[in-house]
């Protein structure tokens, strides 16, 4: 009995893992063998699929735009994120109640629904085709979940260390990124995996703002590719698949219990 | 102490980066969206005011109520049949040894870590008609009348969107619920385990009310998540055949920068905005009202 439900999940996890196995496979097959034996063993150990995806994809140039969209928002986002939940949690302001209600009706606005506007918006703005263009919208956006994460996080904290830096004669800056920033790490570390995850693998946005090939990210660039390669070849668009994955399955074969920790925070926390 | 932390100039510096931007990009943008949905517009031009045009056109149209159909199937489908699951996976992985539960976990999460676009690609070819995996599976167990052209026939195709949407999702839900399953104290079960109740009567009395405030939050995740339903069906069907699959975020989207009427795309765009609010508000006032403390 035991034997047979082991097996019986084992068989539900391999579904779960089965992607992995479906693009390595594929990514090795010919043209034809991809048409005949889709989803068998490969008969043939081939690597051209990935030399002619490397040559058609332009995988380095996503790449960098996916690295750059990702690593902008993380920045930005957990600087003026940890900054206003440390102004909200400690420093003394009329507003400050208000403030926090108000940064957290960015939990309830879906990126999507105001992406006509904020097109408009990024025109004007001449950011339309830039970086900066999604990575400013990105951090608009993610700023909510991190401000109020942080702002738990640094209400927890004693204020003690802070009253003895004072006592010191620092003033409120080098407080701030001297004392605070280093003890809040672990908070920014969980933060850093959800924006990660959250704006690597981010489509819809993408989609519309990044229009131009150079400043695709993966996601987007990916598409277009399946797109004008149509489903012809699926040895070539399996190697381009795996190529594209294969940043997320290192940093999830690296980090995967930090990735766990981290998704699964904001449900404890709350 | 308190005049340490309040100079005017740090409050300044401290509060307004963070305030801006949340303010430039995510609540200033709602402004022109509601002015937009009163006039018409191509995209470059202000064409005028023209009411509530946009509204009656939006409803008056039948994409517009098929979109809803669509979007409500894909909440319906990760809400009634996802969660369950999840959950029962969620249970499932608590009962486990930890080596096992280790293997579990990691592959379960695995499908939600990569692309939308990679896993989207990925079940248009299990779909394929010709040599897709569903298909083929189907003829060699003899049911070859089964067969369809999965992402291309009416009644199919939304269904088949849905559950790749539903495998993506159901590890990572499960993940969320085990977390909330460990923060339950030992001594809850054991009291159950000593009075003879079994593994499923523990789940259904004990555990599962114990975990409400996850479930709403989880609850409230996967409805939104599915409400803003698009990628997938941009990736796989692109809306089609016809305007069968889109979802409301698809036609509002389509409408605007496919056929250029941003005024009407805006008007899709405020309806969703008040289903959205809502619908959090539905799930807030009358799901796992009182808040449990152990």
């Amino acid at each position: 009995m035991r034997i047979l439900s082991r097996s019986f999940w084992l068989l539900v996890s391999g579904t779960f893992l089965f992607p992995l196995y479906w693009m390595i496979s594929i990514s090795l097959k010919s043209k034809d063998e991809a048409y005949n034996n889709p989803f068998g063993i490969p008969r043939s150990w081939d690597w051209p699929n990935f030399k002619n995806a490397l040559s058609q994809y332009h995988f380095f140039v996503y790449l960098e735009n996916s690295t750059i969209y990702t690593a902008g928002t993380i920045v930005i986002t957990l600087m003026a994120g940890s900054m206003l939940a440390y102004c909200l949690s400690r420093m003394q302001w009329k507003f400050s109640a208000l403030a926090l209600f108000y940064v957290s009706l960015g939990l309830i606005v879906p990126i999507e629904v105001v992406l006509i506007p904020l097109f408009q918006l990024l025109k004007l703005l001449h950011l339309k085709d830039s970086y900066l263009g999604l990575i400013l919208p990105y951090s608009g956006f993610s700023i909510a979940s991190c401000v109020l994460m942080l702002y738990a996080f640094l209400r927890s904290l004693p204020k003690e260390l802070e009253e003895a830096a004072c006592m010191d004669g620092a003033n409120v800056y080098q407080t701030f990124f001297r004392i605070i920033f280093p003890i809040i790490m672990p908070a920014l570390v969980t933060q850093c995996v959800l924006l990660f995850m959250r704006i690597w693998n981010e489509f819809p946005l993408a989609f519309i703002i990044a229009s131009r090939d150079h400043f695709r990210p993966l996601t987007v660039g990916l598409l277009n590719f399946f797109v004008s390669v149509g489903v012809s070849d699926w040895g070539l668009i399996g190697a381009s698949m795996l190529l594209s994955s294969l940043p997320t399955i290192i940093v999830y074969m690296v980090g995967n219990e930090k990735i766990e920790d981290a998704l699964t925070a904001g449900a404890i926390l709350k | 102490m308190n005049k340490y932390y309040s100079t005017k100039w740090s409050l300044l510096v401290f509060a307004v980066p963070a305030l801006l931007l949340f303010t430039v990009f995510c609540v200033y943008p709602l402004l022109p969206e509601i002015w937009m949905s009163l006039h018409r517009n191509d995209g470059f031009r202000n064409l005028g005011f023209v009411g509530l045009d946009n509204f009656k056109d939006a409803f008056s149209s039948s994409s517009f109520w098929l979109a809803h159909r669509n979007t409500y199937l894909i909440v319906g489908i990760s809400v009634l049949i996802g969660l369950p699951l999840s959950m029962m996976l969620a249970l499932f992985m608590d009962a486990q040894t930890p080596w096992f539960r280790r293997i579990f976990k990691t592959s379960a999460m695995f499908p939600a870590i990569l692309s939308v676009t990679v896993v989207s690609e990925m079940w248009v070819s299990f779909y394929d008609p010709n040599w897709g995996l569903f298909n083929s599976l189907l003829k060699s167990i003899g049911l070859g009348s089964w067969t369809h052209s999965w992402l291309t026939e009416r009644r199919t195709v939304m269904p088949s969107i849905g559950l790749s949407f539903l495998w993506q999702y159901i590890g990572l839900n499960a993940m969320l619920f085990y977390a909330g399953i460990k923060t339950i104290p030992k001594n809850y079960f054991e009291a159950a385990l000593i009075d003879g109740a079994n593994f499923f009567k523990v789940s259904v009395k004990i555990t599962i009310p114990l975990l409400q405030d996850i479930i709403k939050y989880v609850l409230i995740l996967s409805t939104l998540g599915s409400m803003a339903f698009y990628s997938q069906v941009r990736v796989m069907t692109s809306g089609g055949p016809g305007d069968v699959s889109r979802t409301v975020v698809y036609q509002m989207y389509y409408t605007a920068f496919e056929t250029s009427e941003f005024g009407k795309g805006t008007a899709i765009a405020v309806i969703f905005i008040l289903e959205c609010l809502l619908i959090s508000f539905l799930i807030q006032r009358f799901v796992a009202r009182e808040k449990l403390e152990f």
